[in-house]
């Protein structure tokens, strides 16, 4: 029995995720505000209790995500470009491509047959193509950001959203509402959108099979069809792909105690 | 507690020494500035530092100026001055700060910076640059100097474009005659070209020292203090006597096992200007994975002499002639990218780091293409990052740290997780 846990600090919300043996046994998420060391230790105790283990029982912890950092109850922070490859690799080992869209950055990560990182890219200072983009969108809309989803799918006349600025899109978003657009269309065109900005960054690093889809917005059903749509590939998603940053920081503390000791740093 | 030793005079002369050189050389233009000698611009891209000193004039690099504000943290006030007259957001910060200088009094923390008597603009390549001297031309009245180099695109100019710029030079000589009443003196020229090339020789063994194995310099963030005499002040004896103490404190490092990475983990190679407003926080983000940069190119942006070219005093006109025209940024892509992974193989690298900046497109454009050729044709691990030199409005630490890690992660050759992020 080997009890590891990951803790995957972004910029909207908190997982964590407890490996044993390499299975899953416990998982917690929650948002994050702005007392991250608090966040980290709730979302620890969280996934203790999913998982009903006791704190004592872990020997590894690794943090990743933007508050990496703030997992200070953790032996070793790493940067969740590797641990998204990883967990990606863990779930789908045919795993070459990596597209991971959180709150505030969209990721491309090329993955190599081990999980390693070949290439990665990353949106630039901008926020467009992002889950903050759609939080935007769906509240200009007026529509709760996990509904948007299943109702871009019901599109019959999907609208272009031609603007790459968040702010600007908004202001596309509504002045398509104030013509009387159908909202469903909007949202189709939302999602093709941020497809489409996502394939641009998937061609950096080259796209080929299997494609994996991680981070919050893999949840969006209607993300998954738009971006399917774009690659012309079928794209992986789970239950676990909003976690998948957690499992493969895990998976790191996992291999770390699995390598023996050299004495060294 | 005991307080750490010292480190020893042998190993801290040369930093100490470029101090002594670029303090004593703002005061003295702040002396200039009173009218004591005629003041030149120049641009540091094949300079004609020689050729315009033989007559007399002490020489501002306005490009220096502003990467000294930058570093100093105070060339934002000076940007944004150019900005309230007017120039957008996407002129190069260089210009910027000195247009912003200029109206603001040529006041820096180093020193007052006196306004032209001359403006040679060496490097015609940039677009932005021409417009540049324009404005101070309008602005100060004076003469204007426009060298026209022939872009360079394959590895030897012809003589067809030598004679060219040979000839713009005779054209400069004669303004100058003009301009100060004073004769060329082409024996003064000579004995200058004499003392560059003894610089030039010292900095060339600097460099080459990045490739042994720890390197025993950091090819980037320290050669960019130890440039200053190379493109500042070449032609006097003080540059040669510079790169003569440099090599006595390098050959010191090796001899104390005193490098500059205490454990040298990761060797690159580093292309593209620094983001100067935040130097030391980029440089940490690389000394803490124990990365090295053992060769780069922005320090050769005065000249790649390691590449072979020295001025050749027996044949004046002409060397310099080569010399503008060989400038680092007047090479034409395919050049440039042979030239860094000519680098990665002699200085037995594992990565290129290229750090674009955003308002500069002669150095920066093409860096994406250069990114992929490293990496798809080259099979070069290669990290493209981007701010700015000189506004630090546009350097994101976190997200250029993230990438940083990311990068550095994902070049450990077991396995990522070994050491985590530090």
């Amino acid at each position: 029995m080997t009890l590891v846990a990951g803790v995957d600090i972004g910029s909207t919300t908190a997982k964590c995720v407890l490996l044993d043996d390499g299975n899953v046994v416990g998982k917690s998420l929650a948002p994050v505000g702005v007392e991250l060391v608090r966040d980290a230790e709730k979302a620890l105790e969280q996934a203790l209790g999913d998982a009903h283990r006791d704190r004592s029982e872990i020997r590894f912890v690794t943090g990743t995500g933007y508050g990496r950092f703030k997992v200070t109850f953790g032996q070793e922070a790493v940067t969740e470009i590797g641990c998204h490859a990883r967990g990606a690799h863990f779930l789908f080992p045919g795993t070459r491509l990596v597209v991971d869209i959180g709150g505030q950055d969209t990721k491309a990560i090329r993955v190599g047959e081990r999980g390693e990182v070949i290439d990665f890219a990353m949106n630039d200072k901008c926020a467009a193509g992002t889950g903050r983009f759609l939080d935007v969108c769906a509240g200009a809309l007026g529509y709760d950001v996990a509904e948007i989803g299943a109702l871009s799918l019901e599109a019959r006349h999907p609208l272009k959203v031609t603007s790459t600025c968040t702010v600007f899109a908004e202001s596309e978003v509504t002045s398509y509402v104030a013509r009387g657009k159908d909202p469903k269309d909007v949202l189709a065109g939302l999602h093709a959108s941020i497809a489409s900005r996502s394939f641009s960054l998937m061609q950096r690093v080259g796209v080929a099979p299997e494609v994996t889809f991680t981070g919050g917005v893999s949840r969006n059903e209607g993300m998954v069809r738009a971006l399917e749509r774009k690659v012309g590939l079928h794209v992986n998603v789970s239950p676990l792909s909003q976690y998948l940053g957690a499992v493969g920081a895990a998976l790191f503390g996992a291999e770390r105690l699995s390598r023996p000791a050299t004495g060294g740093s | 507690m005991a307080e750490r030793p010292a480190p020893s005079p042998a190993l801290t002369q040369a930093r100490d020494r470029q101090r002594e050189l670029t303090d004593a050389y703002y005061q003295e233009l702040a002396r200039t500035d009173s009218g004591r000698k005629p003041v030149a611009y120049m641009l540091v891209g094949g300079n004609l530092a020689e050729i315009v000193r033989s007559f007399g004039y002490e020489l501002v690099f306005p490009e220096i100026v502003a990467l000294n504000c930058a570093i100093k943290h105070a060339s934002l006030p000076n940007i944004l001055n150019a900005e309230a007259q007017g120039y957008g957001l996407d002129v190069c910060g260089y210009v910027k700060n000195d247009l912003g200088l200029q109206e603001l009094g040529g006041l820096t923390p180093f020193g007052k910076i006196p306004p032209p008597d001359l403006l040679v603009c060496s490097f015609s390549g940039c677009y932005v640059y021409v417009k540049w001297w324009e404005a101070l031309a309008e602005r100060y009245g004076v003469p204007l100097f426009m060298l026209d180099v022939p872009y360079l695109r394959e590895p030897t100019p012809r003589k067809e474009e030598i004679a060219y710029v040979t000839a713009q030079l005779e054209e400069l000589i004669a303004l100058l005659e003009r301009t100060t009443g004073r004769s060329f003196d082409r024996a003064e020229l000579v004995r200058t070209l004499g003392a560059s090339r003894r610089a030039e020789e010292g900095w060339v063994d600097y460099l080459h020292a990045g490739r042994q194995r720890p390197s025993p310099i950091e090819a980037y963030f320290e050669a960019v203090f130890y440039m200053f005499p190379i493109n500042v002040l070449r032609g006097t004896p003080e540059a040669a006597e510079f790169y003569a103490l440099v090599n006595e404190e390098v050959a010191a490092r090796v001899r104390e096992g005193q490098y500059p990475v205490p454990e040298e983990k990761f060797r690159v190679v580093v292309e593209g200007v620094p983001p100067y407003p935040s130097y030391r926080t980029f440089w940490d983000f690389f000394r803490r994975w124990g990365a090295v940069s053992v060769a780069a190119t922005y320090p050769k942006v005065g000249g790649l002499f390691d590449q072979g070219f020295l001025h050749d005093p027996s044949r004046p006109l002409e060397s310099i002639a080569e010399y503008s025209v060989g400038a680092y940024v007047n090479e034409a892509w395919p050049l440039r990218r042979e030239l860094i992974a000519s680098y990665v193989r002699d200085y037995a690298a594992d990565a290129v780091v290229i750090h674009g900046i955003k308002s500069c497109r002669s150095f920066t454009a093409g860096q994406g293409d250069l990114r992929d050729w490293l990496l798809h044709e080259r099979g070069i691990p290669t990290l493209y990052l981007e701010s700015d030199h000189e506004d630090p409005r546009y350097f994101a630490p976190a997200q250029i740290k993230n990438r940083m890690d990311a990068f550095f992660e994902s070049l450990k050759p077991a396995s990522p997780a070994a050491g985590g992020t530090p």
